[in-house]
């Protein structure tokens, strides 16, 4: 994947999401703000995401970025799950993907939970050590994916 | 299997399990509440049965009295037993009880751990019906949650259907219960909802409902719930209404209590802090009348806790609850606060839910759906999402939209906009709160110290070569971004000390336009009240980054006489303001973090050198720096082929001269003789400027006459001034002030929602997608105001919602706006409806034109018609903008420019809607009727008009080179005989800023190297506007360079930018508002201070992990593209 000029100014779509066992929401609402302070359009599924309805609006909005946000302690399980479905997919196993938040119920298992997680299929995971920031500088290496799925 | 029930008490059902099981809750917490004790209780859930029943025992085992607590994991809350099983029998670890996969028999026999205090089971769940059974048959009765409280802030299930849901499950579980000889308890969660940033009367009044809910079907015993928030005064206000109306509500036979919970947000960081919130979250409960309190423990932020931890927690909580008077008592008595404003709020909210249906749930159903019960922040589907909240200044929840909430009075909204930034600021508001307070508390009076909770300032590095920033051009724009660096820098210092070089050719500080030693005639057009450089309010600390005074407040300081904060300084006093404000930034870090450098010093070259950047001064020193911002503010192009036409023209003649576009104190205007023919090009706020250097800065006066208006008495040194413009009309003038400085105006049809669900669509075209929602804003502002005059807020309110409700039904059938009515003329509709009378629909062409395609039979006649128009002008803004309807129409043109900018910035606008419809049509029209000077100036123009030293020329006046007479000339082909020759011609247009001839200065060089290209708006169709701009990418605005690649250590923000982004000419923030000058100057401050944070150039994502995929292309430096 090569860095692509922007002749855009930078604005991408991203699908915000969570996993299916996950009720929080404030992390979700932050990071909607963020995101579109920085410009970008962000299509939003709430909490509790079951894995069927990322699925399908990953294949219906054809998204340049998939964040997944998870703070209940079940993403690991719940986000490994869901990538391997997405990745399974014809229409959606390319979409980038970035998963981030508190990853497994004890406070250190962010860095084995990132590797299961990597290895399950995300391009990158957010440790708990990570500026949720940074998702902008991921956008902003991203190539634009058009309506109809080439890359700009 | 159904029998007749035979009367009495009826035998156990078949298959439940006998043994006595734990306390009644209320008849536990009523004992305690007699014995003048707190009941304490944590959350607490274990997936294996052991370590549940250790806990339980652990809990219940203490000295006073508690509550055991089994709290359920995810997967039990959302009704999948299957994956919880499944997690059990693979050993994985789950988040707490799974009570239905484990059964009554297993739930049972860890329960008996409690011995004989109560255990409640918190769950959180939709479809609670299987938790309910599971629990009655294992011999608990006490349990909590709501339709609401366990819906919306947790789950996607629709509310109908978790009505549905607990409206069974409760009268089960009641009915269920009572048939095994217990008294079922519910506690409402609706005292919490999300957990924070909630206005309190809408927490109780949904848990008031919640409880209701409950007794409808059934049950006899009830808790209330209220979640601490930010302010204990504000809280005890609350408990107080929560007890008032549940004493009005519920039935008496209903035994009740209130509970409250430790507060559910982010928790303080240090130990003092966690454990001062904790006691103070145990006095709360105590001086507010709760009798029980579900702790928190400070490992929650992290991690679930253990049982030691809540073990903890419970003492220290009950510890605290005795000791009632702690220290000087910060937490009030129920009895010396004031409820009523929190309880006519509630009980507002209350009646109009429960008007709704005599069915509670239906009730709550069909209030949400219409926006009654609105909880900010809700991402649920069936919120309407209509309301937010924030923490004010004195540390209350307040609303700052309401919605449709059925709210007792209008509610003045707390002005500062929730961002992302002050989102995270505000969740953790209580949390830094009591880290500070814990260290006053231990008798820290140095205020140096109380800077911040963040970790000291660490010591310079051995090796502390400094990570430099220059900042080139040191104006409002760039002085912001050395504020937010500053303050950014307080917050968190850098491994390394950062030091900035603030280069400015003019004054560093102030910069040109505002140099301090400019005269006084210079004046600003925007009221000193309204303006700040500062990206926060002041506090009790010195003024420094992040925390300093308005414009008018230091002003106030400096000159108690002048100042005032509906009037506009002097442009210089302004400059004062800059130069005072950048050394009370410089003094906010210490050196070792912040080094500034104050180069007053032009840049002649710049250029990237090995991962920096290499930067001359017109004195030859180099220096090189990390990142450059460029904030060069007003460029001075290369004059047009017309302009160049004229200027030539007088350099042939000794005898005239020609002033090209500029500031007008840049200007040379000394040279003009009194008595010569002056023509000024240009009727905007740069002719307003001009006029005033030649009449109060030649030494005139204006006075006031008998009338009010003013007369101008001549000095005798002045020239005579001809002035036309394409429009024949000056400027109008601004309606006079009557918003506050911290006003914040909310667009309820032009929102940026609409906005970018448009945009989501494709490029917009201006004038069918945007033009129209804009108007229809315009519209409803104007008929509000005018109807508010008329017949009071009332009315005016209703107008409001009756517009907005005709909009709703217009374009719900409708496509798109050209097919029938669009939003405006159904805005204008309904204020007919409610008794507008007298004013026709805002017409803004008319309003810019007044004089349409007329042409006039002389000067004179001409002269007479616009003094008149000026004259009804300066009445229109005497009226003010607040209340006078046609200045206040207008003046929301200004506020909603940032919905404009979501609009049009980057692309928005297809680029000959860009070119055409926006640029071309639009903004010289709004230009003419919203940017305009305060009332002073029109009332001046009329003075001068008066006494002939000053003449407008008429529409479409043109100003021409006349080679048969040698000198200028000037007139208007709507104006007969109004030819005039000139000596002097000046045009009174500042230049719009355009790349493509940049000439001589750092900008061009900078083009010519292709380190900044002129932004070009590309449609999908192929087609092109090519602007002057220059082109930056979205936020934190990179230059784009000539090969299409964003250059990451530059920045470009302000006036050179203009055309890629919109109305860039802004020269200070609002006081008391994160608006978009702060937070496009943090962007860059965010970005540019990465460097310094990792030392390296190419910044490494620090904390992600990166996939195969990425890994290379994200962590190599920038590749070469293959074109």
């Amino acid at each position: 994947m090569r860095t692509v000029a922007q002749r855009d100014g930078g604005r991408r779509r991203v699908l915000l999401s969570t996993v299916s066992s996950d009720a929080h929401t404030w992390n979700l609402v932050f990071l909607r703000m963020l995101l579109e302070e920085m410009g970008h359009e962000v299509v939003g599924l709430g909490p509790c995401v079951p894995d069927r309805l990322l699925l399908d609006t990953v294949r219906r909005t054809r998204p340049d970025l998939l964040v997944i946000s998870t703070v209940n302690g079940h993403g690991r399980l719940d986000g490994a799950r869901v990538i391997r479905a997405l990745r399974a997919d014809p229409v959606a196993r390319d979409v980038p993907a970035v998963i981030g938040g508190k990853l497994g119920i004890d406070g250190d298992e962010g860095a084995a939970a990132a590797r299961a997680l990597v290895e399950a299929g995300f391009d990158a995971v957010f440790t708990d050590t990570a500026d949720t920031a940074l998702i902008g500088r991921i956008l902003g290496a991203l190539p634009q994916r058009a309506p109809e799925g080439r890359a700009v | 299997m159904t029998r007749q029930s035979p009367p009495g008490p009826r035998p156990a059902r078949p298959g439940a399990v006998r043994r006595p099981g734990p306390a009644d809750l209320g008849e536990a917490v009523a004992r305690a509440a007699r014995e003048g004790l707190l009941v304490v209780q944590p959350r607490m859930g274990m997936a294996g049965p052991d370590a549940m029943a250790a806990g339980l025992r652990a809990v219940c085992s203490l000295p006073h009295p508690t509550v055991g607590t089994l709290t359920l994991d995810s997967y039990t809350r959302v009704g999948d037993h299957g994956l919880a099983r499944a997690a059990l029998a693979a050993g994985e670890p789950l988040n707490g009880f799974p009570l239905v996969a484990h059964g009554p028999h297993t739930t049972a026999r860890v329960a008996a751990a409690a011995g004989d205090r109560p255990v409640q089971v918190r769950h959180g769940s939709a479809l609670p019906r299987d938790i309910f059974r599971t629990m009655v048959a294992a011999g608990l009765s006490a349990s909590e949650g709501g339709p609401v409280s366990y819906c919306l802030p947790y789950g996607r299930t629709p509310l109908a259907e978790s009505v549905a849901n607990w409206r069974a499950a409760t009268a089960e579980f009641a009915g269920l219960s009572a048939e095994r000889g217990l008294r079922a308890h519910l506690e409402t969660f609706g005292g919490c909802l999300l957990g924070q940033l909630c206005p309190p009367s809408l927490l109780v009044a949904v848990s008031l409902l919640e409880a209701l809910f409950f007794v409808q079907q059934g049950v006899t015993s009830v808790s209330l719930s209220y979640a601490q928030q930010t302010d204990a005064r504000q809280d005890v206000e609350a408990l107080a209404a929560l007890r008032m109306l549940a004493d009005e509500w519920l039935p008496p036979g209903v035994d009740r209590h209130l509970v409250l919970y430790t507060y559910m947000g982010v928790f303080p960081g240090s130990p003092r802090g966690a454990q001062l919130l904790m006691d103070r979250s145990a006095e709360l409960a105590v001086r507010g009348g709760a009798r029980r309190l579900i702790v928190k423990t400070p490992a929650e932020a992290v991690r679930l806790p253990t049982v030691e931890e809540n073990v903890a927690a419970l003492r220290s909580a009950a510890r605290a609850a005795g000791r009632r008077a702690v220290g000087d008592g910060r937490v009030p008595y129920v009895g010396e606060v004031d409820p009523g404003e929190v309880l006519a709020e509630a009980r507002a909210l209350v009646e109009a839910t429960l008007e709704l249906h005599a069915d509670v749930g239906t009730a709550l159903t069909r209030a949400f759906a219409a926006g009654l019960l609105d909880v900010p922040f809700c991402l649920h589907e069936d919120n309407r999402g209509l309301t937010q909240a924030a923490v004010d200044g004195e540390g209350r929840l307040r609303w700052t939209r309401t919605g449709r909430l059925p709210l007792p009075r209008r509610t003045v909204p707390h002005p500062a906009p929730v961002t992302a930034a002050r989102l995270l600021q505000m969740l953790r508001y209580t949390a830094d709160r009591h880290d500070l307070l814990a260290l006053e508390a231990a008798d820290d009076p140095d205020w140096a110290e109380l800077s911040g909770p963040g970790p000291a300032v660490r010591p310079p590095e051995a090796d502390p070569e400094p990570y430099r920033i220059a900042v080139v051009g040191t104006g409002p724009r760039g002085l912001s971004v050395l504020e937010r660096l500053a303050a950014r820098l307080a917050e968190r210092p850098a491994p390394r000390p950062v030091e900035v070089c603030a280069i400015d050719a003019h004054e560093v500080g102030p910069g040109r336009v505002w140099r301090t030693g400019q005269p006084r005639w210079s004046m600003m057009n925007t009221v000193s009240g309204e303006v700040t450089i500062y990206s926060g309010p002041p506090d009790d600390g010195p003024a420094r980054a992040g925390a300093g005074p308005s414009l008018y407040e230091w002003w106030r300081d400096a000159d108690p006489e002048a100042a005032a904060p509906d009037e506009c300084a002097p442009r210089a006093v302004y400059g004062q303001y800059l130069a005072h404000a950048l050394d009370r930034i410089e003094r906010t870090v210490p050196d070792g973090v912040l080094r500034l450098h104050r180069l007053r010093r032009t840049v002649r070259t710049l250029a990237p050198e090995g991962g920096r950047y290499l930067l001359t001064l017109d004195d030859g020193r180099r220096l090189r720096a990390d990142r450059v911002v460029l904030t060069t503010g007003h460029p001075l192009p290369r004059l047009t082929p017309d302009q160049q036409e004229l200027a030539s023209f007088a350099e042939r003649r000794p005898r005239l001269t020609y002033v090209r576009g500029d500031s007008a104190i840049d200007m040379p205007l000394d040279g003009i003789a009194p008595g010569s023919v002056v023509g000024v090009i240009g009727l905007g706020l740069s002719f307003y400027d001009v006029v005033a250097a030649l009449t109060t800065g030649r030494g005139g006066r204006f006075v006031p006459d008998a009338g009010g208006a003013l007369r101008y008495e001549a000095s005798g040194r002045e020239p005579l001034l001809v002035a036309g413009a394409r429009s024949g009309v000056p400027l109008r003038a601004r309606g006079r002030n009557q918003k506050g400085p911290q006003h914040v105006y909310r667009p309820r049809l032009f929102t940026r929602e609409r906005v970018r669900a448009l945009r989501r669509r494709g490029p917009l075209d201006f004038r069918a997608d945007v033009l129209p929602w804009l108007l229809a804003e315009v519209e409803l502002v104007h008929c509000a105001t005018a109807l508010q005059r008329a017949y009071g807020p009332d009315i005016a309110e209703r107008f409001r919602q009756e517009a907005e409700e005709a909009v709703r039904k217009g374009t719900a059938g409708a496509g798109s706006s050209r097919e029938g009515r669009g939003p405006q003329e159904a805005v204008f509709g309904a204020a007919v409806r409610c008794g507008l009378r007298g004013h026709g629909p805002v017409d803004l062409r008319r309003w810019a034109w007044p004089f349409g395609d007329r042409v006039f039979s002389g000067p004179q006649a001409y002269q007479e018609e616009l003094a008149a128009l000026l004259r009804q002008d300066v009445e229109l803004a005497a009226e003010g903008n607040a209340e006078g309807p046609v200045k206040a129409c207008l003046d929301t043109i200004r506020d909603v420019r940032g919905v404009l900018r979501t609009a049009v910035d980057f692309s928005g606008l297809a680029p000959r809607s860009h070119r055409e419809d926006f640029l071309g049509d639009f903004v010289p029209m709004v230009s003419r009727l919203t940017t305009g000077p305060p009332l002073v100036r029109l009332r001046q123009l009329l003075a001068l008009l008066d006494c002939g030293l000053l003449r407008v020329t008429g529409p479409d006046a043109r100003f021409t080179a006349d080679p048969a007479s040698g000198r200028f000339q000037v007139h208007s082909p709507r104006v007969a005989g109004s030819r005039t020759e000139l000596d002097v011609l000046v045009d009174a247009r500042i230049p719009d800023p355009d790349l493509r001839r940049a000439d001589g200065d750092l900008t061009a060089r900078l083009r010519d190297q292709g380190l900044l290209t002129p932004y070009v708006n590309r449609g999908p169709d192929g087609g092109e506007f090519a602007t002057g701009g220059v082109a930056v990418t979205g936020s934190p605005f990179h230059p784009v360079r000539a090969d299409g690649r964003p250059e990451k250590g530059m920045y470009v923000l302000g006036i050179p930018s203009e055309f890629t982004r919109w109305f860039t000419q802004v020269g200070s923030g609002r006081p008391g508002v994160w608006g978009e000058f702060a937070a496009d100057a943090d962007a860059i401050a965010e970005d540019a201070l990465h460097g310094a944070h990792d030392g390296t150039t190419a910044t490494p994502l620090t904390g992600v992990l990166l996939g195969p995929r990425w890994h290379t292309a994200l962590t190599a430096p920038d590749e070469e593209t293959n074109p």
